[in-house]
């Protein structure tokens, strides 16, 4: 009797706790009653709050700015280019593209109200202070500030500011086809930096070490600035931010009264989190094929799934012994088959995948063109494979290749260990069998070092794209760069991707693009295989919400625009 | 006692010397800290790489690495172990690795603390009790809980309590339990049961999955150590003599047989903060253990031998308390 009073006294005392933790609910994401809060989730941690530097330049730090950096444009998701008439006075202008008429220049001009969150005015110099920060190095106008980009911002020899009008020159003999990216959403900063800041804590920016400080300063401190609808109220670099209108913007008013941002870094996590009503969405930046699974089980959640800027590709070592021949690599790449290799990784979750085409250009780009598929490599078809070798005097020893009585190969197969790539190098393994070559593989941790030394026969890894293209082909081809890690060697190509990045237009300069990409074709040197694909999903109970994979800043790209579904 | 205390201190130094010779030659040559720099889109210009290399101390041999790493001298301010400088982070320039470690371990050590308190008293009880009722159903049911608990990997069993967490809470109509964050943001602003209540619901799933596999592997000691202890002669005699069942085994039997967990306990201590690294992660608590992880994707050297360190410092430490706490309680053990 006495035991039984026991037990149920302590039943009474869980029921009791449980009855007033129910009633006192401690979770996250419950908002104040009244008020319009979204919390989307950002896939990583944010190294810091600048992304102008190598160690803050990744999506992460973007994604947590968006909405507090200002920029003057940035591609939309259908694949279109805007400019952000709410910080710009006018379309930025393009003085003179002609080099023979004297040095590529353009100006930008900003909105007469466009302020900082201070009240403090935008002008040129805001955009000229934070191009000083992109630039390399080398360029001399800082000596401590370690840029991820410099590309467009080293073209410029001199930047003339008039209130709210920048005006560039480049150096001589350069020009520039993709002007408008100085400080767009996809530049190196993800937009620009107010410069009064500097001044306000004794900073000369014209001093190259003090510009330094001013670098730092900005990477390490979290902006109490803004110049954009939403201004970052709480939060760190390690946990998440807090984001709130900005009281100074002058453009449409925001809707939302707070955008939290959490930083989780386990995907595994979304499915319990958005059912808990933890978070609302997020746009990770790697595919996962059972988290979407999940996902699309969920009757409150939209899913979107695309193309990624990350495309995969096939390199060949062209100074391995037996692929210096350029017939080998041809047979190579034609029995290899890469529907077979993007339908295994992605057909279960992305059914609509399109094979990459064209090294440069997606698929839905105005200057695409097909320079993969009439060459028949990617195809798989192994009879016209074997039919190259045969008349380039190879021959099949039962199941082994062999050119003047020797094995061919075997060859050294390597990629980074993701499931993708695994499952991409099993395949190519196979592909290789069917024409006698033996290929093993051997999974990396270091791919930066195994490229850069070149320990590898056949490797796969992913480079990232943007609409941008015209600094990639000489990146990808040119026998100087640092960055054509099978040493590729044409001059006809050299020349191709040097007229790229030194063409005017655009037009002009995709023309060059494709014709570099046609030969690389001929030389069997790279043989892309498909965008991998990037998911999006969202709690219904937001609206205006959108994948934009053309940038960086993703769904978050028109933050501002963000709203409650009524 | 103090001068056996202070002789393990010393012994501990070369042991600590040597392991982390030894972790930094690993870490050294296990990859490239700039991979993902050299890999980035456009590349960046080889004066930015040369400014990492030379701000990570990368443009420098091995050898004389780890001697900055130690003592400092020669290197910019910024590193130097015997100066309390763990060195510069790969993750980026602004990224204090001291800082880190020091707000990440008030994280973890809640996470620790309360797990190994539950874990700790739910042992002892059940151990006490599976012997006691050797051989029978209840010891069967509690051997049979402790044996699935040690077999659990851990980040599938923090999966089941996440979907066990959203499960009840859409049974009741509210968000009692949290699957994500520690909740410290969501504590800003509560008054003191506000405060309690979110502590609650942030901390009551991780916790459970903390204290799972101590708690299995200490309730099987400690029911050993009962077993034996209530099969010893002293208490057959205070049983002979007539004391009350309670007083035998909470006087007399309980107290030897803590002894032996006591070593356990402590030693375990050091393994359940190595235990935090995926449950942590699953729950996504900004600890040492994600700390550890967020150090390895970052091929970040310097963070990595602070964490190992701290690790083994935690590892030595624990033992002593151990050996210790174990002269406390058996006085027949003497400290020389």
């Amino acid at each position: 009797m006495h035991k039984r009073r026991k037990l149920l006294a302590l039943g009474a005392a869980g029921a009791s706790a449980m009855m007033v933790l129910t009633a006192c609910s401690g979770g996250g994401g419950e908002e104040t009653e009244g008020e319009r809060e979204v919390t989307w989730v950002i896939n990583s941690i944010p190294a810091a709050w600048a992304s102008i530097s190598s160690a803050g330049g990744s999506v992460y730090t973007i994604q947590t700015l968006s909405g507090v950096l200002p920029y003057t444009g940035q591609w939309q998701p259908d694949g279109t280019y805007e400019y952000n008439m709410d910080v710009l006075a006018e379309e930025p202008t393009l003085i003179n593209d002609d080099l023979d008429e004297g040095p590529f220049q353009y100006s930008f001009t900003l909105a007469d109200d466009a302020v900082w969150s201070d009240g403090e005015p935008m002008t040129g110099e805001d955009i000229r202070v934070s191009v000083m920060m992109s630039a390399s190095p080398d360029a001399g106008y800082c000596t401590t500030c370690d840029s991820r980009g410099g590309t467009t911002a080293d073209m410029v020899e001199e930047m003339e500011v008039d209130g709210k009008t920048i005006t560039f020159t480049l150096k001589e003999g350069l020009a520039d086809a993709e002007w408008m990216s100085q400080v767009d959403a996809h530049s190196t900063g993800g937009g620009f930096y107010p410069a009064h800041l500097a001044e306000e804590n004794g900073w000369d920016v014209d001093d190259p070490d003090e510009l330094g400080e001013y670098f730092t300063w900005l990477h390490e401190t979290r902006p109490e600035w803004s110049g954009g609808p939403y201004m970052i109220t709480d939060g760190d670099l390690e946990n998440q931010v807090v984001k709130e209108p900005n009281p100074e913007w002058w453009g449409e008013a925001p809707q939302l009264d707070r955008i939290i941002m959490p930083f989780n870094t386990d995907e595994s996590t979304f499915v319990n989190a958005i059912n808990n009503g933890e978070i609302d969405g997020a746009n990770p930046a790697q595919y996962s094929g059972d988290v979407m699974q999940e996902l699309e089980g969920l009757p409150q959640v939209t899913l979107s799934v695309g193309e990624g800027n990350i495309w995969e590709h096939v390199d060949l070592n062209l100074e391995n012994e037996w692929l210096e021949d350029t017939e080998l690599r041809r047979a190579i790449f034609t029995a290899i088959d890469r529907d077979d290799i993007a339908n295994r990784n992605f057909g279960a979750g992305y059914p609509e995948y399109e094979l990459k085409n064209n090294h440069i250009f997606g698929n839905d780009s105005p200057h695409f063109t097909d320079v993969i598929s009439d060459s028949g490599q990617g195809s798989g078809d192994t009879d016209a494979a074997i039919e190259i070798l045969e008349e380039a005097g190879y021959e099949l020893d039962g199941d082994t290749l062999m050119l003047d009585g020797e094995q061919v190969g075997p060859l050294r197969l390597r990629a980074t260990d993701t499931q993708t790539r695994s499952t991409s190098l099993q395949l190519i393994q196979a592909h290789l069998a069917e024409i006698g070559i033996e290929a093993e593989i051997e999974v990396i941790d270091d791919l930066g070092g195994v490229l850069a030394e070149q320990d590898y026969d056949i490797i796969q890894f992913g480079w990232s794209g943007t609409p941008y293209f015209t600094t990639s082909p000489e990146q990808y081809w040119h026998s100087e760069s640092g960055s054509n890690f099978g040493k590729l060697s044409n001059e006809e190509i050299d020349e191709l991707v040097e007229a790229v990045g030194g063409a005017s237009s655009q037009e002009e300069a995709a023309e060059y693009a494709n014709e570099a990409a046609s030969l690389v074709v001929d030389e069997a040197y790279v043989l892309p295989i498909m965008h991998e694909p990037n998911y999006f999903f969202v709690n219904d109970r937001v609206a205006n919400i959108e994948d934009n994979l053309q940038s960086s800043y993703r769904a978050t790209y028109n933050i501002g625009e963000w709203a409650l579904a009524e | 006692m103090l001068v056996y205390t202070v002789r393990r201190v010393l012994g501990a130094i070369p042991v600590l010397f040597l392991a982390s010779v030894l972790t930094f030659v690993l870490i050294d040559v296990s990859g490239d800290p700039l991979s993902d720099l050299r890999m980035q889109q456009p590349p960046p210009d080889p004066s930015v790489i040369e400014l990492q290399e030379e701000r990570l101390y990368l443009d420098r041999s091995m050898p004389e690495r780890y001697w900055l790493w130690m003592t400092g001298i020669g290197g910019n301010g910024d590193i130097g172990l015997l100066q309390g400088e763990f060195g510069p982070s790969t993750q980026s320039a602004t990224y204090d690795i001291g800082e880190n470690i020091a707000e990440r371990l008030g994280v973890t050590l809640r996470l620790v603390t309360a797990a190994m308190v539950f874990a700790l008293g739910l042992a002892v009880l059940s151990g006490v009790i599976s012997a006691m009722r050797q051989y029978s159903k209840l010891d069967y049911t509690l051997t049979f809980v402790g044996f699935l608990a040690l077999a659990m990997p851990t980040f599938w069993f923090a999966g089941i309590m996440q979907q066990a967490g959203v499960g009840f809470n859409e049974l009741v109509g509210s968000q009692v339990f949290a699957t994500i964050g520690d909740g410290t943001y969501q504590a800003q602003g509560l008054d003191a049961w506000g405060r309690f209540t979110n502590a609650l619901a942030y901390m009551t799933l991780p916790t459970i999955v903390l204290m799972l596999t101590s708690f299995a592997a200490w309730s099987r000691y400690q029911r050993t150590s009962m077993l034996e202890v209530l099969n010893s002669d002293y208490v057959r005699l205070a049983r002979a003599k007539g004391l009350p069942n309670r007083v035998v085994i909470r006087r007399h039997a309980l107290r030897t047989a803590l002894i032996p967990l006591t070593t356990v306990v402590a030693v375990g201590m050091a393994g359940i903060i190595d235990g935090t690294v995926l449950t942590e992660r699953v729950f996504q608590w900004r600890g040492l253990g994600e700390f550890f992880i967020a150090a390895v994707e970052a091929n970040d050297s310097f963070a990595l031998m602070a964490w190992l360190m701290l690790s083994g410092t935690a590892v030595i430490v624990a033992n002593l308390i151990a050996d210790l706490l174990y002269g406390v309680l058996d006085p027949r053990i003497r400290f020389e």
